[in-house]
C-alpha cells in the first residue's frame, strides 16, 4: 500500500513539471500552429542562468532565469519564426530544430560540456516526510506549483481579456484578426507566457537535481511534445493532461519496475503511447468531435 | 437607443485579387453609400467571398482602392479593418465553437473604437436576436444553424461597424429563419449601419436592397434596383442558368 | 521533350552528382577519403528518407531506426566469429553461430530493414501528421532503448567494434547510385504517384478511390529497405559503432538535409545531403584551422556547430521549400524553351494533379 502511495506522489510531481512544460508547448502550437522543439532550449538557457547566478539573492536569481529564457522566446520568434508563418509546416519543423541545435552548441561553447550545477534551490532537495513513504520538499513543491500555476493559467485564459484572445487565436487566428484581435500580439503574449514557463520548469528542475546540461531541455522537452500530441494538441487542456500523463505514467513506470527492466522504461513509456496513439489518433483526451490526426 | 452618428460608406475601384496565378476578381469596382445597403450577387464561384475577404484585409489585392468612409484601408491588416469599422459575419458564421455564446459575443467588442453605448448595444442586439440572450452559458458550437448565424451577426454587430458585410447570411436556413434575418437587416439599415450583403437568393436580394450587383467571372456584369424586381429575376434566373 | 527524355534528366542529374562527388573522394588524399564515403552513405540515409516523406508528405522519425537495425544486424553478422563469445558474450544463438559476407550483410539489413518497417507500418500507417511524427518517434526511442540495453542482440552500451571495413569508395558510390535509382523508379510508377497524390489532397484523393494506408505502407516499406541498406554501408564505412550514433542526432541532421534541399524531391533529397554533409565535415576542420590557400580560418571549438545550425536555419527561412524548390533536376533553359506555353505541373514539385494521374 505505502508503494502505491509513493508511486502516485512521484508521478504527480514529475506529471506536475512536465504538465507545465506541455503547456508552453502548447500556447505556442494553438497560436501559430508551430510545433516548437527549441522549446527545450528555453528551459535549458533559464537554468544555466540559474548556475551562473547562485551565489545571488534568490528571487533575483530567479528573475533573472525568467528573464532569459522570456528574452530568447521572443527572441526566436523575431529571428526565425516569425519570418516563417507562411512556410510549409516540416519546413518549420525542420527550422525548430536547426535553430535547437545551434542553441545547444552555443552553450557547450559558452558553459562547457561538463554542465554546471545550479544549486539555487537545493535546500528544497531535503526530506520533508520519512518513513513508510519519501517525500523530498522539492516533491511537494513540484506538486504546489504547478498546480497554482496551471490554476493561474487556466484563470487568465478564461477572465481575461488578453486570454480570450489567445483562445480564440488559437481556435481560429483568421475570424479572431477579423474581429480585431491583433495577432502580433497575441502570439507575443504566448511567447512571454512559454517563456516564464520554461523557467518554471526550470526551477523545479535543477531543484530535484541540480546539474545543468546542454541537452537538458531537449529532454524533456521531447517527453512533454509527446505527451502534447497523446493528450490532444487542438486543446489545452486536453495537452496539459497529456503532458502530465506522460510525466506520471514516467515516474510510476520507474518506481515500479524491477532493477532488470528499469533500463527499458522508455521503451515501456513509447509503447504505451504508440498504443494511444493508435487506439485515440486524435488524442486521449479529446473529444469526440475533434479528429486532429491529419495535420503537419 | 441611442442615435446613430453620420453614416460612412464604402467605396471600391478597380479591385483585383488572385490566387497564386489565377485572378478571380477583375477591375471590380462599387459603391455603397453611407448607411445604404447593397447586394452582391452571383453564381457560386463569381468572386463574391473573395470581394469581401479583399475588403477585410484577408487575401492581398494585387491592385485597387478600398475607402471606408475618405480612409484608404487598402493593404490593412485584418484587424486593422476590424478597427476601422468594417465588420464581417463570414460564410460559415465562423463561431469559436468551444467557446460560450457569451465569449464568442465578448470577441465582438475587441474591435470596438470606443466603450461607450456597450451596454446599450447588448440590449439592442439581444432584442434582435433573441437567441443570443437565451442561449448565453452554451457552447456555440452545440447551437443549431440558425441560431449560429444570430449569433455571428450580432457579434459583428456589438463591434459597432460602420459598415457591415455580411457573407450569404440565409444559407442552410429554414424560410422562416430567413424571414427573421432580414428582419434583422431592417433594423440595423434603420440604425444607419452601411451594409454589403452577398447573397444567393437573387430576387429577395434585389426586392430589399437599394441595389444589387450581379457578380459573374469575377467581374461586374449588372446594377439592379428595386424597381428591376419583378422584371430582373428573370435576368438573374438567366445568369444563373436556372 | 519526351516524357522519357525528362525522366532520363530528372535521374541523370543525382546520379551524376552522385558519382562526381565519389570521383572526387577517389581522387582526394587518403584522410579525407572517409569524409566523401561519408556524405555518400548520409546520402543514401537521406534518400531513404525522401522515399516515404517526401512521397508521401508524412513527416517520419523514425528512419534512423532502420538504419540502427541495418547497421548492428550487418555488423554483428560480419564480426570475426572467433572474437564473438568475448566481445558480445549474451547473443542469442543465432546471431552467435553465424556469419555472413559484408556483401549479404547489406542484403540482410536491407531485409531487416524493410521488415522493421513493415511490421511497425502496418499500424502506424494508419496515422497522418503530427501523430505519425510522434509514433514515428516513439519507434526510434524503443529501438534505441533496445539496442543499448539488450545485450542478446548486440553489444548494448558498448561500442560494436572490428566490422570489416568494406565500404570503399566504389561500394558507398553505387549504394548512393542504386537508392537513387529506387527512389526514382518507385516515384515514376503507379503507385509512387498514386501516393504523391494523397500528399497533394488526401481527402480528394481517398474520394477518388486511392487507398491511403496501402500507399503509404508501400513506400514505407521500400524507403525501410533503404534506410537497412544505408546502416549496412555506414557500420562497414565506419567499422564500430554505438547506439548513439543511429539516435537523435542523426534524425535531426538528415531531416534537417532533406527539408533544406527540398523534401519533394529525388534531386532536392541529394543536394540537401551532399550540401550539409560537407558544410559540416569543413566547418569542423575549420575548428583545427582550415588553410584556404588564402588565408587560414580558424574557429573557436564548437562554433562550427552554431555556425551550421545558423546557415540551416537561414536556408529555411530564405526558401521555405528548400534549395531545390523540390523541383526535379533539369538543365536550364532546355524544358522551357521546348514547351514554352505549358505549366509543367510535374515538374513543379513531381506531382501532377490526382486526376490526370490516374487517368494516366
Ligand atoms: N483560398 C483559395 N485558394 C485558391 N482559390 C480560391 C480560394 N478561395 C476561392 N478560390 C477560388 O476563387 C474563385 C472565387 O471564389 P469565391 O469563394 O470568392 O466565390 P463565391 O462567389 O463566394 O462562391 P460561392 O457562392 O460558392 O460562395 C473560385 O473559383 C474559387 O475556386
Ligand atoms: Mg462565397
Amino acid at each position: 500500500m505505502s508503494n502505491v502511495i509513493q508511486y502516485i506522489i512521484d508521478g504527480i510531481a514529475l506529471g506536475a513539471v512536465y504538465a507545465l512544460a506541455a503547456v508552453g508547448i502548447a500556447l505556442i502550437f494553438g497560436v501559430l500552429r508551430l510545433v516548437n522543439f527549441a522549446y527545450g532550449e528555453l528551459i535549458t538557457i533559464a537554468a544555466y542562468v540559474l548556475a551562473v547566478t547562485s551565489n545571488w539573492w534568490l528571487p533575483l536569481s530567479l528573475l533573472a532565469a525568467v528573464a532569459s529564457s522570456v528574452a530568447l522566446a521572443v527572441l526566436t520568434d523575431r529571428v526565425a519564426f516569425k519570418r516563417l508563418r507562411e512556410a510549409p509546416p516540416a519546413t518549420t519543423l525542420v527550422a525548430t530544430f536547426a535553430l535547437s541545435f545551434a542553441l545547444e552548441a552555443v552553450w557547450r561553447l559558452v558553459f562547457g560540456v561538463n554542465g554546471r550545477s545550479a544549486d539555487v534551490l537545493g535546500a528544497l532537495n531535503t526530506t520533508a516526510i520519512s518513513g513508510a513513504i519519501d517525500v523530498r520538499w522539492v516533491t511537494i513543491v513540484e506538486v504546489v506549483v504547478g498546480a497554482a500555476l496551471l490554476s493561474a493559467i487556466a484563470i487568465f485564459l478564461r477572465r481575461s481579456t488578453i486570454g480570450l484572445q489567445m483562445r480564440a487565436a488559437a481556435s481560429d487566428i483568421r475570424t479572431a484578426r477579423t474581429l480585431g484581435v491583433r495577432a502580433d500580439r497575441v502570439i507575443l503574449s504566448a511567447f512571454v507566457l512559454s517563456g516564464v514557463l520554461a523557467a518554471v520548469v526550470a526551477m523545479l528542475l535543477t531543484a530535484g537535481s541540480p546539474l545543468v546540461t546542454p541537452t537538458l531541455g531537449l529532454e524533456v522537452t521531447t517527453f512533454a511534445l509527446v505527451g502534447v500530441v497523446v493528450g490532444g494538441m487542438d486543446n489545452l487542456v486536453t495537452a496539459t493532461l497529456g503532458g502530465f500523463v506522460v510525466g506520471f505514467v514516467n515516474a510510476v513506470l520507474g518506481d515500479a519496475l524491477g532493477a532488470d527492466l528499469r533500463v527499458f522504461l522508455s521503451s515501456f513509456t513509447y509503447l504505451a503511447v504508440i498504443l494511444v496513439l493508435l487506439l485515440r489518433p486524435g488524442g486521449l483526451f479529446a473529444s469526440r468531435r475533434a479528429t486532429g490526426a491529419e495535420r503537419v | 437607443m441611442s442615435e446613430v452618428a453620420t453614416a460612412v460608406g464604402l467605396a471600391v475601384e478597380g479591385l483585383e485579387v488572385a490566387y497564386g496565378p489565377v485572378t478571380v476578381v477583375r477591375d471590380l469596382t462599387l459603391n455603397v453609400e453611407p448607411g445604404e445597403v447593397v447586394a452582391l450577387v452571383g453564381a457560386n464561384g463569381a468572386g463574391k467571398t473573395t470581394t469581401l475577404s479583399a475588403i477585410m484585409g484577408l487575401v492581398p489585392a494585387k491592385a485597387g482602392a478600398i475607402r471606408l468612409g475618405d480612409r484608404s484601408i487598402a493593404g490593412f491588416r485584418p484587424e486593422r479593418v476590424a478597427r476601422a469599422g468594417i465588420a464581417l459575419v463570414p460564410e460559415g458564421r465562423h463561431l469559436f465553437p468551444a467557446m460560450t455564446v457569451e465569449e464568442n459575443l465578448k470577441l465582438g467588442t475587441i474591435g470596438r473604437r470606443s466603450d461607450d453605448g456597450l451596454a446599450e448595444d447588448r440590449a439592442w442586439v439581444e432584442e434582435l436576436f433573441p437567441a443570443v440572450r437565451d442561449f448565453s452559458g452554451r457552447r456555440a458550437g452545440d447551437l443549431s444553424g440558425g441560431q449560429q448565424q444570430q449569433v455571428a451577426i450580432a457579434r459583428a454587430l456589438l463591434a459597432r461597424p460602420d459598415v457591415l458585410l455580411l457573407d450569404e447570411p440565409s444559407l442552410g436556413l429554414a424560410p422562416k429563419t430567413v424571414e427573421s434575418v432580414f428582419e434583422a437587416l431592417t433594423e440595423i439599415r434603420r440604425r444607419g449601419v452601411t451594409v454589403l450583403l452577398v447573397e444567393q437568393r437573387a430576387q429577395l436580394a434585389i426586392g430589399f436592397c437599394d441595389r444589387t450587383y450581379v457578380m459573374a467571372a469575377g467581374e461586374l456584369r449588372l446594377t439592379l434596383t428595386p424597381k428591376d424586381a419583378g422584371d430582373s429575376a428573370r435576368i438573374v434566373a438567366a445568369y444563373f442558368g436556372s | 521533350m519526351s516524357r522519357a527524355r525528362t525522366a532520363a534528366i530528372q535521374l541523370l542529374g543525382p546520379i551524376a552528382l552522385i558519382v562526381i562527388v565519389g570521383l572526387l573522394g577517389s581522387a582526394s588524399s587518403g584522410a579525407h577519403q572517409i569524409d566523401f564515403v561519408n556524405a555518400l552513405v548520409q546520402t543514401t540515409i537521406v534518400i531513404g528518407m525522401y522515399i516515404f516523406i517526401g512521397n508521401s508528405g508524412v513527416i517520419s522519425f523514425g528512419h534512423i531506426s532502420f538504419v540502427a537495425i541495418g547497421a548492428f544486424v550487418a555488423g554483428v553478422l560480419t564480426i570475426p566469429s572467433v572474437v564473438k563469445p568475448t566481445l558480445l558474450p549474451a547473443l542469442f544463438p543465432l546471431l552467435a553461430n553465424h556469419s555472413v559476407s559484408p556483401f549479404a550483410s547489406l542484403l540482410i539489413a536491407a531485409g531487416a530493414g524493410a521488415l522493421f518497417a513493415l511490421v511497425i507500418g502496418a499500424p502506424l500507417m494508419r496515422l497522418g501528421g503530427l501523430a505519425a511524427g510522434i509514433g514515428t518517434l516513439a519507434v526510434l526511442e524503443i529501438t534505441h532503448n533496445l539496442l543499448r540495453y539488450w545485450e542478446k542482440i548486440g553489444p548494448g552500451a558498448r561500442t560494436l567494434s572490428l566490422v570489416p571495413t568494406t565500404t570503399t569508395m566504389r561500394v558507398a558510390t553505387i549504394g548512393a547510385v542504386v537508392s537513387a535509382v529506387v527512389a526514382y523508379g518507385y516515384q515514376r510508377t503507379r503507385a509512387g504517384r498514386l501516393l504523391r497524390a494523397t500528399r497533394e489532397d488526401p481527402a480528394a484523393a481517398a474520394g477518388a478511390g486511392v487507398r491511403i494506408h496501402g500507399q503509404r505502407l508501400g513506400a514505407f516499406v521500400l524507403s525501410g529497405a533503404v534506410a537497412g541498406l544505408a546502416g549496412g554501408l555506414l557500420v562497414h564505412a565506419l567499422g564500430s559503432i554505438t547506439t548513439e550514433q543511429v539516435y537523435l542526432d542523426l534524425t535531426f541532421v538528415t531531416l534537417a538535409m532533406l527539408v533544406v534541399g527540398g523534401m519533394n524531391s529525388l534531386w532536392g533529397a541529394v543536394v540537401g545531403a551532399l550540401l550539409i554533409s560537407f558544410l559540416d565535415t569543413y566547418l569542423g576542420y575549420a575548428e583545427n584551422g582550415l588553410d584556404l590557400g588564402l588565408f587560414r580560418v580558424n574557429l573557436p571549438d564548437g562554433l562550427s556547430t552554431v555556425i551550421l545550425g545558423a546557415i540551416m536555419l537561414a536556408i529555411l527561412v530564405l526558401r521555405p521549400s528548400g534549395l531545390t524548390g523540390g523541383r526535379e533536376f533539369r538543365i536550364p533553359g532546355l524544358r522551357r524553351r521546348a514547351t514554352p506555353a505549358q505549366p509543367d505541373a510535374e515538374e513543379e514539385d513531381g506531382g501532377a494533379a490526382p486526376a490526370a494521374e490516374t487517368s494516366a
